[in-house]
């Protein structure tokens, strides 16, 4: 009898802590988790070096969208897991402008105030067998006359004029990869520790 | 007449419920106009008002002409005001809500000072007015007292609605399942089950981001639960940020208290509180939103604020309930053996 009574309010209470949690499952369900590009999902400038650090520090209340001049923040809405509404740029759409306004009004340490030339979003990565003046389809140079770090970020080859080269001092604000005129996008945001130069194998 | 000397409460107590109406559509249209005035930012950003269209022309002279007695520089000037209920910024000073710091802590499993400082206003505002953010801030309440009478219209018609009782404890489950969920996922969980901060991102998603997200989906889920199920549900058994206000103003300073010698056990205050709580036998506890409908609604005005760390216990029936029905009848006598 006493343990019918104690299974009765073990089932009882599995059950209420199962409802509890619901809202939370039912949260879940409706962004399921994808898998996201990094070239087309970058964080913020000031972010967390570690993802999974500023999925948990952010606190996903949008004012980093909310203030960015170009419009360039945009947030996992309907999908992404557990990382729903937090923010990202796409710099296919629109790159940063590094004008630091997020990185202000950032109530948490997602994002920290950092110089312009030490942010680390990425490092822009050209692919020399598709980038016009690479492959001698004309000149071009929008990449170089968009960044707004100067040379330090990018600037054009040695021996060669109009060929792009990315330099190390570059951030990843995606502002070229915004700007590029070739359809395929040959200059792309890629992991800071990556390489300039797209990898090809023959 | 005795009575009437004794305990009168002032007389603004029964107005505060509609300046809490007031209040609530004044965050709202905030809410509202925020995403535009950022729209607004974004095209003087741009400098190029020749190429927006026709609609963005229209958005942009309307805040414009909004703006144009506050600031000269716009782009620059307000970003004085960002951000929503969940976490926003006024001239500098940010204020987040406490549970959003709360699920910070437990997503991170370590502090961070600012957010604190950020979340302490509120939380001592609610330490001294109770669970005041849910009837006069809270965008998400605005939808659901409005849904709430919605319902009333509907059962007036005759459709059969809900009305199921849940124990009022189940949101402190919620609270902490919330945490603990959040610990395990290493992510803010609250933030996308807890109404304000949903209905503020949505807003703001649905104006300057191009469309609705999931939140907007959960929350019209919640509003359907309100309507079908119990009413106002969501905010008396499941909201985590309830909970967590409710066990911080649980020795708020500022409560309502029933003055028993005016009282006249009519039971509109327990009917009209949207908690289910019972004022008649000055029962309000922690979960008292201070909303004071139930003040408005009394119509021997046996309501007053008053400063204490808790509530009376029960004081009895209300002595003019006995009183009241004696005198009107002896009145009723006279007027008929005058006539």
């Amino acid at each position: 009898m006493k343990r019918r009574h104690f299974l009765k309010r073990f089932v009882y209470s599995l059950v209420v802590i199962i409802g509890a949690s619901l809202p939370y499952g039912m949260s879940r369900l409706l962004a399921p988790a994808t898998r996201s590009d990094r070239n087309k999902y970058l964080r913020p400038p000031g972010a967390l070096a570690d993802d999974a650090a500023f999925i948990k520090a952010c606190i996903g209340c949008g004012a980093c969208g909310e203030v960015c001049p170009p419009r360039c923040i945009e947030f996992y809405q309907r999908s992404g897991g557990s990382q729903v509404n937090t923010p990202f740029i796409n710099p296919e759409d629109k790159g940063c402008i590094l004008c630091g306004y997020c990185m202000e009004v950032c109530p948490t340490n997602a994002l920290t105030v950092t110089p312009r030339n030490e942010i680390s979003m990425g490092i822009a990565q050209i692919d020399r067998s598709a980038c016009y003046p690479w492959v001698d389809r004309g000149v071009c140079g929008a990449c170089v006359s968009v960044c707004p770090l100067g040379e330090t970020a990018i600037g054009f080859d040695f021996a060669n004029f109009y060929r792009p080269v990315v330099q190390k001092g570059c951030v990843g604000c995606g502002l070229c990869v915004e700007v590029c005129p070739e359809p395929s996008l040959p200059i792309r945001i890629v992991e800071m520790s990556g390489s300039t130069v797209t990898p090809h194998r023959i | 007449m005795q009575h009437e000397q004794i305990n009168k409460p002032f007389f603004l107590w029964a107005h505060l419920n509609k300046l809490r109406w007031l209040s609530l559509i004044f965050v709202f249209s905030v809410l509202i106009l925020l995403p535009f005035l950022h729209l607004y930012q974004t095209y003087v950003a741009a400098h190029a008002y020749d190429l927006l269209t026709p609609d963005q022309k229209g958005i942009y002279d309307t805040m414009e002409w909004l703006t144009s007695p506050l600031t000269d520089n716009p782009e620059t000037d307000l970003n004085q005001l960002k951000g929503t209920t969940w976490s926003g910024t006024i001239f500098g000073l940010k204020l987040s809500d406490p549970l959003a710091l709360v699920g910070q802590l437990a997503a991170g499993l370590s502090i961070y000072w600012p957010l604190v400082l950020a979340a302490l206003i509120p939380a001592v505002a609610t330490m001294i007015f109770g669970r005041f953010f849910c009837g006069w801030i809270c965008p998400a309440s605005l939808i659901y007292e409005l849904n709430e009478t919605l319902a009333g219209w509907l059962r007036r018609v005759g459709v059969p609605l809900g009305d199921r009782k849940f124990d009022r404890r189940t949101k402190y489950l919620v609270l902490g399942s919330g945490v603990i969920i959040s610990v395990f996922l290493g992510s803010v969980a609250f933030a996308a089950v807890y109404p304000p901060a949903i209905v503020g991102r949505e807003i703001y998603y649905a104006i300057a981001q191009g469309g609705f997200g999931a939140g907007a989906v959960f929350f019209l889920l919640t509003i359907l639960f309100d309507l079908m199920v119990a009413r106002r549900g969501f905010c008396r058994y499941l909201c985590p940020g309830g909970a967590l206000y409710s066990l911080l103003g649980r020795y708020r300073l500022f409560r309502i208290k029933r003055i028993v010698e005016t009282c006249n056990d009519c039971r509109k205050c327990n009917v009209v509180c949207e908690f289910n709580l019972d004022p008649m036998h000055d029962d309000f506890g922690q979960e008292c939103n201070n909303c004071t409908a139930c003040i408005a609604v009394c119509p021997t005005d046996a309501l007053t604020f008053t400063v204490s760390i808790k509530d009376s216990p029960f004081l009895g029936p209300g002595h003019l309930g006995h009183e009241y029905r004696h005198v009107s009848h002896e009145a009723e006598h006279e007027t008929a053996a005058a006539s």
